[in-house]
């Protein structure tokens, strides 16, 4: 059965950004256009969560080609609920940069690269296949490159030659490790892939190798330590509604590819893999939270906790049970909004007051009590602060943890919890609580540029509230998809034999 | 019971509109709100008293078994109503003390915010509900210890206490995670009832040392204790609030919950025994140094907290029954006195104890407060404060062991606070002065009646003590140690050891008295002392943290690219060999040699191209010479693909590689010629780094090559691709139709690398263009 | 061959200038391409085309999917490249430099703000 739905988080993008394309030089339609295509690749990502809810896995070959020989795309609840959380971030980032982006660079192609940018994302969640994943991935890749660079200011370029550079690495390394797989199983198909490793004897340091490949490559783009060095360098430069979407979504992607095809297809050498990631996960989230106390940019130290936060989802990944990938699932929907709502928080203040540097900032608390509010509520649950968001993934990693005698990472990662709170107070204290330097200028906004900016904001802190208060709906869900993703027997019956 | 906290937490949410509204009448629906709850909990107390517990559960996230499960017992109605009782009164206080603040109502948001958690902390049933409301008066107390924002020592001590009590919170989580995989619940009734399955636990002693930790930072016990006294930086009708019967007091709360879950063994009294000793006489010593009167109340408050860890370390009955009794009585005294201290710097500007004098006349309502409540506090009949420090002598000299030692500790502390009150209710008030302080805002009635109703409440639980406070602590101290007892107060003393005891604090307490100033004028000098103890290690641990994370991240991310891609490099190639290691499949030499030996002559030249032309690339100091290299490789490997029957890959390379050598010179020219800029030495490390590369990746691919494939991909397409596909070209028809998605990504790339290059090349944003 | 191919193409990427960096990233994609290649059968002479009048390709034909994958990866690869060569060429323009090392402006760190009493 062919589900039109599964395409839908697609071409909603795809036609948005074309049409946006079509009318270059009117900037104000391309915005309608991307708002009516935000908004249907938002319900579409509904639709088919639903759907998917509903009726188990979704499957459909494109071309309608038999499975393992055409491309097959793929709906499972991981999947639909990352796209669900991405289409969130990407409706409030668009909101955000209507006012909180400069004409010139929306002129130049924003919109229509925020939409392919979307594609990618929904591509590589949905793709079915190995080479339709890194295809998928190159169109993320090529817009993360554009958007970053879009603009040219200075610091964005020197990001951007790194980020460019390391990037195009992990991208060889990941077609090298799809040329080798092909080469040791002969398909692309993931699940016939998975199938075909099962029964392959004698083969299984191979396939552990080529896993490396992949591990190496996709750890590049999730910002592993010690493949991160990319993220800090790049990601505090372009303007906020860039950055923040970037922080938000983009290395998910990675983990999410990560975690997709280290439960469904190298799953053999658990022991190697699992010490590999365990040691990588704890070193992340330490050499990540560090490098957040050192800064005194409030972007970059929100820069430097998404690698330590990555840790934590790679560390979900290395325990292995179902309820450390459920407790991974909470933790990546949580940091993904609470993530871009921190990077859109940095922007409205920097709004007001030109400025991301510690030193230059201050006197928020007072003058903005409300956003103050806002900030606190996503500091305090990135800090993993009960009953927000963040504590609740934290909470589900460490009792798998300890439930698997893994005291050594479950210990840093509460280390690394305080260290999170520490960077977050520092920014409180800096920001909000300190009195305003005398010398900063606070740049008098329209009161409707002002609730514009503020906007997204607000609606992202719901959903914040929403999972923290009522977490239970996405705690079952996660573990729903949890389970489904270890029990790698439904996944290959779902595509291969329908 | 959900209800009165969601009420409680709704109505503190909605105080700074309230404040708005009210304005300086705020204070009254704030301190209705504690009042209702003190009225709603004294409804549950009789038949609490008889022995009944309530529980009201609420499915929150049962998924991960934590729900909003409430329970009453003796413990938690006890701490129950002495949180809304103080509360109200502090409340009242707070409106005096901080009339036209323009913050005022942000200030009783975080108060009774504060104060919902500590009430939702003591009657959680759910052992993570608990855990909730014990992180939620961390943040509260976090804003409220900074309320003074802008001045950088309230700053600095909210997140010291925050810090302190946040890895205490974290502690807890683990310790709490422990406990409920070994007792399989995380329900406190259910737990209860299962002390021996937890102590039988391997993780018994981790889990309990992660509770101690939890405790200890949360109650300020030796060595954490330091975050209390700068926590002073706050409001006093904070300071009040929080050391008296709530903060703090949530550390001993927890370990009374968990005394009878987690206690009775050695390992649990020891640490107990041992930080409550400490910190009982280091609180007590300090608190004789200092001259600022809020600084001698947090330090003798640290003691006090000293005497309760000390009793439960104790464990007997009566020690239990002695520490709930010495934390009613610390509640409402301490309370008191920081009440008081708080009009007096609200009168008169100052809290030093070597300025203020005489103040008896100026503030008689405050000065009659004072000198009560010290009578209360040195435990002077027939106050309550008498009765208390009665049954703690009697819990010492009856303990099974060491009873000499913490019978001192014990005399140490009530030494303390007689020279306490001594300061504090004659000194200030009653010594003949001949310059009184002046008093230059009068306290109005919301500052002076607060003080004086808790010193009534210590001399009416003083009075009648078996009617009120016996049944009160009976069954507070039965559910500690889940099972009735009966201890009897009495006010009337009964001629003992202890009574003898009581008169001998007295006079050491006076004589310590006396000698008062001359320890106050030796206090600066020992404060190099001092300055090396656990706050300075804090100090240091977050300096240290602040450099080592600049030096570790300022090597890691040194900024220079090659270092990253080495890095990288060095990883992926570490993490291959790893996974090869030991039991991969070696490589069949032999038969790869054969194969090599297999070539054609004509690739053979093709081959020797490409290494000649490499090599030169590395050589020469020409852009253009590089470029057509780079071309003469590229058309090499084009026509390898051609000899290997793809020749459709081969003329898509052909023109990918004519295109990108044209785009390179056009885009390329005007870069300045070439320099040689490494460094020899870096120049080989690079040169050996690229070789393990390149060595690894012919392994790997001579490796796989190893294994025949047999694709099934393969055979199909031979099979079907014309048949469907209508394509007598096997490649082009898999790219447009078996796999045409790929081909669309592909376009799209195309299509942004279009639109990025444009943008590159005309939009150029203002300089320094941020936002 | 292939391993030269990445060898050199590493060795190149991490020089300090920009150019060499440029050259090395179309060395490592051009060995990368070669991988593929190579890791599907090598097979000399038959194109993966049907001749004229048979429905069936004929062995020995050499493996499609490689090849098609290869096309794929090949023009990606073209647009990344051109995207880098163009965004040198930027960098070259506003930093004037060619220099790597220079360009650690983003990575600086600056003194810590330490909290104090």
């Amino acid at each position: 059965m062919n589900h039109l739905l599964l395409l839908l988080p697609l071409l909603m993008p795809l036609y948005g950004a074309i049409f946006s394309l079509f009318f270059w030089r009117n900037v104000e339609l391309q915005k309608v256009f991307a708002l009516q295509s935000q908004v249907a690749t938002l319900v579409s990502c509904i639709l088919l969560f639903m759907a998917v809810e509903d009726k188990g896995i979704l499957t459909t070959q494109v071309g309608n080609w038999p499975a393992p020989y055409g491309i097959s795309l793929v709906a499972d609840m991981f999947s639909c609920i990352i796209l669900l959380a991405g289409s969130v971030t990407g409706f409030a980032v668009f909101m955000f940069s209507l006012q909180g982006l400069d004409f010139p660079r929306q002129a130049y192609g924003y919109y229509p690269l925020m939409l392919f940018l979307q594609l990618g994302v929904s591509g590589a969640c949905l793709a079915g296949d190995l080479f339709n994943m890194f295809v998928w991935f190159e169109v993320l890749l090529i817009c993360c490159f554009v958007l970053i660079t879009l603009g040219g200011s200075r610091p964005q370029l020197e990001g951007s030659i790194k980020y460019v550079t390391i990037n195009f690495l992990a991208s060889s390394f990941l077609l090298a490790g799809i040329g080798i797989m092909y080469g040791l199983v002969g398909t692309l198909n993931l699940a016939e892939m998975a199938l075909l490793v099962r029964i392959l004897e004698g083969h299984e340091s191979l396939i552990t190798m080529a896993g490396m490949f992949f591990l190496v490559a996709l750890g590049v783009k999730a910002a592993v330590f010690p493949l991160f060095f990319w993220l800090p360098a790049s990601y505090h430069t372009p303007p906020i509604a860039i950055s923040a979407f970037l922080a938000g979504l983009v290395t998910k992607v990675g983990v999410y590819a990560l975690v997709r095809l280290f439960t469904l297809i190298f799953v053999l050498d658990t022991e190697l893999t699992q010490l590999l990631l365990s040691v990588i996960a704890g070193l992340t989230m330490f050499i990540g939270v560090v490098g957040a106390a050192a800064q005194t940019d409030f972007r970059k130290i929100l820069s430097f906790h998404i690698v330590s936060q990555i840790g934590y989802m790679i560390m979900g990944l290395a325990f292995f049970t179902p309820y450390a990938i459920a407790g991974l699932i909470f933790f990546m929907v949580h940091n993904i909004l609470v993530k871009t709502n921190l990077f859109l928080i940095s922007g409205v203040v920097a709004r007001h007051y030109n400025s991301f540097a510690l030193k230059d900032l201050g006197g928020v608390y007072l003058k903005q009590p409300f956003l103050a509010l806002l900030f606190a509520i996503s500091a305090f649950s990135l800090a993993g602060i009960p009953p927000l968001s963040g504590f609740w993934g934290k909470y589900m990693l460490a009792k798998a943890g300890l439930e698997l005698k893994a005291y050594a990472l479950v210990g840093v990662s509460l280390l690394v919890s305080l260290l999170t709170l520490f960077s977050m107070t520092k920014i409180w204290n800096e920001v909000f609580w300190k009195k305003k330097p005398d010398e900063t200028e606070v740049a008098l906004l329209s009161p409707i540029t002002n609730r514009m900016l503020h906007m997204p904001v607000v609606m992202l802190v719901l959903f914040i509230l929403f999972i923290s208060l009522y977490a239970e709906p996405l705690v079952h869900l996660a573990y729903r998809a949890a389970i489904q993703l270890l029990d790698s027997d439904i996944y290959i019956r779902a595509v291969l034999y329908q | 019971m959900l209800v009165a906290i969601l009420a409680g937490l709704i109505v503190s949410l909605s105080s700074p509109a309230l404040y708005k509204m009210l304005g300086k009448w705020l204070f009254v629906p704030m301190a209705l709100l504690p009042f209702t709850l003190f009225i709603y909990f004294c409804a549950f107390l009789p038949s609490v008293l008889q022995g009944h517990t309530f529980t009201s559960e609420y499915r929150w996230v049962p998924s991960l078994y934590i729900n909003l499960h409430f329970y009453l017992d003796g413990l938690s109605i006890f701490f129950a109503l002495l949180i809304t009782a103080i509360g109200t009164l502090v409340m009242v206080y707070a409106g005096g003390y901080l009339t036209g603040h323009p913050l005022l109502g942000r200030f009783y948001l975080y108060l009774s915010f504060f104060m919902m958690s500590m009430l939702g902390l003591v009657l959680s049933g759910n052992i993570f509900c608990m855990f909730i409301f014990w992180e939620l008066t961390s943040i509260s107390s976090y804003m409220l210890i900074g309320f003074g924002h802008e001045n950088a020592a309230s700053r600095y001590a909210a997140l010291q206490a925050l810090l302190v009590t946040g890895m205490g919170g974290l502690a807890l989580m683990a310790g709490l995670i422990l406990i409920g995989n070994a007792g399989n619940s995380y329900s406190l009734s259910t737990l209860l009832t299962r002390q021996e399955l937890i102590q039988s636990d391997a993780l018994y002693l981790p889990a309990l040392l992660l509770i101690l930790l939890a405790a200890f930072t949360k109650s300020a016990q030796f060595p954490f204790h330091f975050w209390l006294p700068n926590a002073m930086a706050a409001p006093t009708p904070v300071s009040a609030f929080l050391h008296s019967a709530t903060m703090v007091k949530a550390g001993i709360y927890l370990l009374a919950r968990f005394n009878p879950i987690m206690g009775g063994t050695p390992e649990w009294q020891l640490p107990l025994l041992i930080a409550g000793s400490i910190s009982a006489v280091a609180g007590a010593w300090l608190a004789l140094q200092q001259t600022d009167l809020k600084a001698i109340l947090a330090y003798s408050t640290i003691s006090a907290l000293g005497i309760l860890v000390l009793m439960i370390g104790i464990g007997t009955d009566k020690a239990l029954a002695a520490m709930l009794a010495f934390l009613l009585l610390h509640a409402l005294n301490k309370c008191t006195l920081f009440l008081i201290a708080g009009s007096i710097d609200h009168a008169t500007g100052t809290r030093d104890v070597k300025l203020l004098q005489g103040l008896g006349k100026s503030m008689r309502p405050i000065a009659i407060a004072a000198s009560l409540v010290s009578l209360s506090y040195a435990g002077v009949f027939p106050f309550f404060g008498f009765i208390s420090k009665e049954l703690l002598y009697e819990a010492t000299l009856e303990a099974e062991s060491n009873a000499p030692v913490s019978f001192i500790i014990v005399f140490v502390s009530k030494v303390a606070s007689v020279v306490i009150a001594f300061v504090l209710g004659y000194r200030l008030f009653w010594r003949t002065s001949t310059a009184p302080t002046v008093v230059r805002h009068p306290c109005g009635r919301k500052l002076y009646m607060p003080p004086l109703v808790l010193v009534f409440l210590s001399l009416l639980f003083g009075l009648l003590p078996s009617q009120l406070a016996t049944p009160l602590l009976n069954s507070a101290s039965g559910a500690v140690l889940s099972r009735g007892i009966q201890v009897d107060l009495h006010l009337l003393p009964k001629f003992s050891m202890a009574l003898l005891n009581t008169i001998f604090t007295f006079i050491v307490g006076y004589l310590a008295y006396a000698q008062h100033n001359r320890l106050l004028n030796v206090a600066p000098r020992l404060l190099p002392l001092y300055n090396t103890g656990p706050e300075s290690w804090y100090q240091q641990a977050i300096t240290g943290l602040l450099k080592g994370s600049v030096k570790l991240t300022s090597m890691i991310q040194s900024g220079y690219l090659r270092s990253y891609i080495a890095a990288i490099v060095l990883v992926h190639v570490g993490l291959v060999i790893l996974s090869l290691w030991g039991e991969g499949p070696a490589l069949n030499i032999s038969t790869r040699l054969d194969q090599l030996l297999d070539v054609k002559v004509y690739e053979l030249v093709l081959l020797v191209l490409m290494v000649g032309s490499v090599f030169f690339l590395f050589r020469t100091r020409s852009r253009l010479t590089s470029i057509a290299t780079m071309g003469i490789i590229g058309f090499s490997v084009a026509l390898l693909y051609l000899l290997f029957g793809a020749p459709d890959v081969s003329a898509t390379q052909f023109l990918i590689e004519t295109l990108t050598v044209v785009l390179f010179v056009l885009v390329l020219h005007r870069l300045p010629p070439f320099r040689f800029l490494s460094h020899r030495y870096r120049r080989y490390k690079y040169i050996i780094l690229s070789a393990l590369f390149g060595g690894m990746m012919t392994y790997v691919l001579l490796l796989v090559k190893q294994f025949p494939l047999q694709s099934e991909l393969k055979a199909y397409y031979g099979e079907h691709g014309y048949m469907l596909g209508r394509g007598r070209n096997l490649v082009n028809v898999i790219i447009v139709d078996f796999r045409a998605l790929d081909t669309l990504g592909e376009i799209t790339v195309l299509a942004v690398t279009a639109l990025g290059i444009m943008a590159l090349l005309r939009l150029r944003a203002e300089k320094g263009g941020k936002l | 061959m292939v391993g030269i191919l990445f060898g050199a193409g590493l060795y190149l990427i991490l020089h300090r200038h920009f150019f060499k960096l440029i050259l090395g990233l179309m060395f490592f994609s051009l060995a990368t391409n070669l991988f593929i290649f190579v890791v599907g059968q090598l097979t000399r002479g038959g194109t993966a085309i049907i001749e004229e009048g048979s429905e069936e390709a004929v062995e020995p034909f050499s493996d499609p999917v490689p090849q098609s994958l290869l096309l794929t990866a090949i023009v990606i690869g073209f647009g990344i490249l051109a995207f880098a060569i163009v965004l040198i060429r930027r960098v070259y323009q506003v930093l004037h430099t060619n220099d790597m090392d220079n360009l650690n402006e983003t990575d600086k760190i600056e003194q810590p703000i330490y909290p104090h009493e």
